[in-house]
């Protein structure tokens, strides 16, 4: 019996019971397309997220004071008694490999202007924020290169910021008050944008020193280190280590992290994430696979006194059993590709009707389903054809 | 026709067809089992944030320095133009009448050496009232004094303790932190970790002194504990204006109760839970299919026998009564199944995870097994109607197939 039979015997006896096989079907179709959409939606999450942190460079590494294994959460302590200074971020400048370094002071001020006043995040920068950042000016310039130690009374404002204070009128030249401070507003940054749900242009950056004053305190929330490449990564960390150990009584009470730790470790959290849920929409698929196994051990019996036939003109029993086999399979892969096209389509549907739920499904799911569809018809068509394939000629014919 | 009648005539029905019988049931168990565990989990996983909750008291205002108008994921704020102070802190137990107790808290990471033994520490400099607030034990020795802010007095976690201090006792010894000396006046009780901070892993020291260890001036954070739930919306407002008033008319703190942080918790919990749930409830309906899909199947065997059952006299809708039960029954079973499956995987999950409290509520429980029931019958309508529909004389001459 060539293929081409086996597939033809396959389709007729699906065509002749279309109701049940398209409900049958219809279980697999199901099961496929809710495991697609929600990965496709795990997969979207994952490169918009991963996007999202990209966004800063992968060349970046970040220092915080305080050990993460104490306290669990460095943005939440972030106190120690040895301090990052910016003695600290200037000796960071020295080291060989290291481009450019940021040290940041942040906290929350009331920004004012003739009247109107908004609560936002004030970074203390320096002039090399905005290349270790990946962010630019839109108009004027960002804080000019001075003395880390000497501030200026000068800011620049995020987009937003600069919106909600002085309308469409420019900022720039004009004066704003950061908690009762008066400072000159000498540019406004591009919109870069939320991160995450944080509203990056909802900010002020002034110099380091300024903040330092304005929050009373002398030590640093953090230093961001941009590094010259991407192989040069280990190394310089390592360097960043030593130097830092060496000027804080030898003790690493420090903690850093690179960009690419950061996103390896989000990459498998997603990653974990999505292929539960998956897991949870598989369950259908699994459920789905049953009804193909208790359809076709139903057709099975149906068809017993043709089994019987078949066999007693020469068809052998391998070849019952590839019969059935084929049908299960049929039955399941047409319902994989529906689901196929559904899940996508429904994915797709998804993002037009909510932009900023992110999709993707890439070409490995799509395979896999395709595998996965076979491999169900497999599964559950193994056990009936084997039934048929193991009945006597004899017996089937006269069972009636 | 009676009740029973039906049942015993689609059980009999079913009992002829054990395999398929058994898997319809089969594929609406997976699907109830799954449901219920799922609720279980989202269930457990709100018990258990609620009960780390409660651990800190109910009645608690928190009150962070600085404030912003930006939403989403900001960084937890403690850094802003006006320091929070252990004097505000005095002031919101004086002014604001509905609270009874502050603690001021300041926390930091430090080492921590005695007697030639070094560990990386969790430091919080507090005050007394921390102890009722938090609902901490003493074991041994005392808690820090009371009105006593600047002392180079500390109290040590149970690990800390264990570990700087194996095998002596670290009552009067003195711990180094720093630069600073300070002598062990109490021991912690074990306690284990509370809202992503190690109470094992502390060393509570005296407010000012914290203070100075870090080179601060302001506080991270204050616990206001009021008197009732009731007056937590008062309290928080009177704090507020206290707090602007001392800050030269500036609001820069924020104050968030621990009920608004919960209800956070239970709604994004909940969603989860919900949107988990629903994406296993569509292994329902594809079990629904396979029961429908089986009746037809059974319907068509049954032609000559539904045409027998008109010709002596049944009616259409007693044999859609008959189709009914039958898959009802098919998938009331699946239900009950899928209820013992889901037992038997909890005792397991349990006994691997005693701290989970995983519990499926019992109105989860009853709402899997009714849409169970109700499966069978929206999915049996259709074999149902297809099996009264027959006309009794040309069923009586069909054909076996």
């Amino acid at each position: 019996m060539s293929f081409q039979d086996l597939f033809r015997l396959a389709w007729q006896s699906m065509w002749f019971h279309r109701q049940r096989s398209f409900l049958t079907l219809l279980g697999i179709l199901i099961g496929i397309a809710s495991v697609i959409l929600l990965t496709s939606i795990g997969e979207g999450t994952r490169v918009y997220v991963l996007s999202e942190f990209t966004q800063f460079g992968t060349t970046l590494a970040a220092v915080n004071p305080g050990r993460i294994e104490t306290s669990g959460a460095p943005g939440a302590l972030g106190v120690t008694v040895n301090p990052l200074t910016l003695e600290d971020a200037a000796a960071l400048d020295r080291i060989p490999g290291v481009e450019r370094v940021a040290p940041v002071v942040m906290g929350a001020a009331e920004v004012e202007h003739a009247g109107r006043s908004r609560n936002v995040f004030v970074y203390g920068v320096t002039s090399s924020s905005p290349e270790v950042w990946r962010m630019r000016v839109r108009g004027g310039r960002f804080i000019p290169e001075m003395d880390w130690r000497r501030g200026a009374p000068l800011a620049v404002l995020g987009p937003k910021l600069s919106r909600e204070l002085f309308g469409d009128q420019t900022s720039l030249g004009r004066h704003v008050r950061i908690s009762g401070q008066r400072y000159l507003v000498i540019g406004v940054m591009q919109p870069k944008g939320q991160f995450l749900g944080f509203d990056i242009d909802d900010s002020a950056y002034i110099p380091v020193a300024e903040a330092g004053r304005l929050f009373n305190r002398l030590d640093l929330h953090e230093i961001d280190v941009l590094i010259a490449n991407s192989s040069l990564i280990d190394t310089v960390v390592g360097r960043i280590k030593r130097t830092l150990i060496e000027r804080h009584n030898m003790e690493e009470d420090f903690t850093i992290t690179t960009q690419t730790g950061m996103l390896e470790s989000l990459d498998r959290i997603i990653r974990i994430v999505s292929l539960a849920v998956g897991g949870i929409g598989a369950i259908s698929l699994l459920v789905g696979s049953i009804g193909i196994l208790t359809m076709m051990w139903i057709s099975v019996n149906e068809r017993t006194s043709e089994i019987g036939l078949v066999r007693a003109i020469g068809a052998t029993s391998t070849q019952v059993l590839l019969l059935f086999l084929t049908e299960a399979i049929l039955l399941s892969t047409v319902g994989g590709v529906l689901g196929l096209v559904a899940g996508i389509g429904l994915a797709q549907a998804l993002h037009v009707y909510l932009p900023a739920l992110p999709v993707s499904t890439p070409v490995e799911f799509v395979l896999l389903a395709l595998i996965v569809s076979l491999l169900v018809g497999v599964g559950s068509g193994l056990l009936p054809a084997r039934r048929a394939a193991a009945l006597d000629p004899v017996v089937a014919l006269t069972e009636e | 026709m009676r009740l029973s009648d039906l049942l015993r005539f689609a059980g009999g029905a079913l009992h002829g067809h054990r395999l398929r019988t058994v898997l319809s049931v089969l594929g609406v168990a997976i699907g109830v089992a799954s449901v219920i565990l799922l609720t279980g989990l989202g269930e457990g996983a709100r018990r258990y944030v609620t009960g780390e909750f409660a651990s800190l008291g109910a009645n608690l205002l928190i009150v962070i320095p600085g404030k912003t108008e930006t939403k989403g994921m900001a960084p937890l704020i403690n850094t802003a133009p006006h320091d929070l102070t252990r004097q505000d802190a005095e002031a919101i137990l004086e002014r604001v009448r509905s609270v009874q107790r502050v603690a001021p808290v300041v926390i930091g990471t430090a080492r921590a050496n005695a007697a030639e033994r070094t560990r990386e520490i969790t430091v919080v400099g507090t005050t007394r009232d921390l102890l009722e607030i938090r609902h901490l034990k003493v074991a041994r020795g005392r808690f820090l004094p009371r009105d006593v802010p600047e002392a180079a007095l500390c109290v040590l976690g149970a690990r800390v303790a264990r570990e700087l201090f194996p095998d002596q006792n670290p009552l009067g010894q003195l711990v180094r932190v720093g630069e600073w000396r300070f002598r062990v006046i109490g021991l912690m009780a074990p306690r284990g970790t509370s809202i992503g901070l190690d109470l094992d892993e502390i060393v509570a020291i005296p407010v000012d002194t914290a203070l100075r260890v870090f080179n601060r001036t302001s506080l991270f954070r204050i616990l206001a504990e009021v008197r009732s739930r009731s007056d937590l919306d008062g309290a928080e407002r009177a704090v507020l204006a206290l707090l602007r008033e001392r800050h030269s008319g500036r609001e820069d703190v924020t104050v968030m109760t621990q009920d608004s942080v919960l209800a956070t918790f239970n709604q994004i919990l909940g969603a989860l839970t919900a949107a988990l749930v629903g994406i296993a409830a569509i292994s329902l309906g594809v079990a629904g299919l396979g029961i429908m899909n089986v009746m037809l199947v059974s319907v068509s065997e049954r032609t000559r026998e539904i045409g027998l059952l008109k010709a002596i006299g049944v009616t259409p809708s007693q044999v859609t009564a008959v189709f009914l039960v039958e898959a009802a029954i098919l998938s009331s079973a699946g239900g009950c199944v899928g209820l013992l499956a889901s037992v038997g995987v909890e005792r397991l999950f349990l006994r691997l995870y005693p701290d989970f409290p995983i519990q499926p509520p019992g109105w989860a429980i009853a709402s899997a097994l009714a849409v169970s029931f109700s499966v069978g019958l929206i999915f049996g309508i259709l074999p149902a109607r297809n099996a009264a529909r027959l006309d009794a004389v040309q069923a009586l001459m069909r054909r076996k197939t």
